[in-house]
């Protein structure tokens, strides 16, 4: 079997993802910052003050962020100008939240381990009392 | 063939499956031990579904010679019960893999990689922190998280995490999720799926408070209490922080008789449906 994937070389592979992890974050920051329908150019513009990039790879980075649905994109001759589909308030919002929305919450549960997740805060007063508890059990 | 152990089969497979479930939930004594305690419900659960799969077929075993009919039926109710099951599996396991991928790419964009700990740090105030389980795991806190706790609060909560994604807490909690969506609706117990979250809970701060002692730990329980929405709480579930603390206080205590005691539970449920259907055909 070819593993022609570039993550697949186990010595690779994390250096690999993280700069493309790098690359990603910083090509949404520029969506965002920036305003909406980006060309690539405009993109490759922005990022080039600190890093040098070629057109094609920043042209695949917007493809992965618009697959993932972090973008969306629309068609302008013969390229494509992308805008965030999302604001970043919004994206931290929804990444902080347990997701008590569309999806099963049963499901919701297995997917993340919260800390300290899906119950109603106690009492500090009882709380005080537990860790009092604990101070004494464990001297 | 004897009609009796079949019969304790199909009451077994009940028993496990519907009654099992109820009774153990409420027994808030199982938390004391977390590890066995897990054991005995892994044991229940696979015990009841082997149990279920197989009394049908047993039950017409004896008479598929004169009724061959039954005998086809039966063995489609259970061929019914399995595909339930594998078709579980698949929904399920295809959701959550889909939700983690969705919600670490969100992740990824946005947080910063702090430099010593190696986890994700999102730009909020309110407290948070979860783990995202699977082959590109992380471990997510909020700013407001941080913020919270203190330098020892922090490590013990991070081992906390650490301890989910090193023992692979979220394969467990799968298993349950699994069986639990392949009852019909109307036998689900909700009550002991939000018990066996806790006992791994429970679990993870046993690892937590043996790397980085019981106070540090205590502290982070109280500093992100009330650090999620409420509104999604479930029975069994509700100040869990509370519940938490006190399980902590009672780790100090060895309990190897009453471990001992959960374990040959576990161990005797497993055993029961394998000598009734030898001892039935």
């Amino acid at each position: 079997m070819l593993h022609s994937d570039a993550t697949y070389d186990p010595g690779m592979s994390t250096t690999r993802s993280r700069d493309l992890g790098d690359l990603e974050r910083a090509v949404m920051t520029v969506l965002w910052d920036h305003g909406p329908d980006q060309s690539v150019r405009e993109v490759m513009h922005e990022l080039n003050d600190s890093r040098n990039l070629a057109y094609t790879t920043v042209m695949t980075v917007l493809d992965r962020l618009s697959k993932k649905g972090l973008a969306q994109r629309r068609r302008d001759g013969r390229a494509f100008r992308y805008t965030a589909a999302s604001t970043r308030e919004e994206l931290t919002a929804a990444s902080m939240r347990s997701g008590l929305e569309t999806l099963d919450t049963g499901d919701r549960r297995a997917a993340m381990l919260h800390f300290l997740g899906q119950s109603d805060p106690a009492e500090l007063a009882d709380l005080r009392e537990a860790l009092a508890e604990v101070e004494r059990r464990h001297r | 063939m004897d009609a009796l152990p079949v019969l304790a089969l199909v009451l077994l497979a009940l028993t496990l499956t519907v009654v099992a479930p109820r009774a153990m939930s409420p027994q808030t004594s199982f938390r004391l031990c977390p590890g066995a305690a897990l054991l005995a419900w892994q044991s229940v659960t696979v015990s009841g579904v082997c149990a279920a799969l197989v009394s049908a077929p047993l039950a017409a075993w004896g008479i598929r010679q004169d009724h061959e009919g039954v005998w086809w039926a039966a063995t489609a109710l259970s061929g019914a019960m399995l595909a339930r099951l594998l078709l579980s599996g698949h929904r399920v396991g295809t959701g959550l893999r889909t939700l983690r991928r969705r919600h670490r790419d969100q992740v990824d964009v946005l947080a910063r990689i702090d430099e010593q700990t190696g986890v994700s740090v999102l730009d909020h105030a309110s407290p948070t922190a979860y783990c995202l389980p699977g082959r590109r795991r992380r471990i997510v806190l909020s700013r407001g998280a941080l913020e919270a706790l203190d330098e020892s609060e922090t490590a013990a909560l991070l081992a906390h995490e650490r301890a989910h994604l090193r023992a692979r807490h979220d394969i467990i909690l799968e298993f349950f999720t699994v069986v639990h969506h392949a009852v019909p609706r109307p036998l689900r117990c909700e009550t002991a799926l939000a018990e066996t979250h806790l006992l791994i809970e429970a679990l993870a701060d046993r690892a937590a408070l043996r790397r980085c002692g019981a106070r540090p730990l205590a502290g982070a329980l109280v500093a992100m209490n009330g650090s999620t929405p409420p509104g999604a709480t479930l029975a069994g579930g509700s100040d869990q922080a509370r519940v938490r603390l006190l399980l902590i206080a009672d780790a100090a205590t060895r309990r190897p008789g009453r471990a001992a005691l959960i374990y040959s539970f576990a161990l005797g449920v497993l055993a029961l449906p394998v000598a009734l259907a030898v001892v039935s055909l």
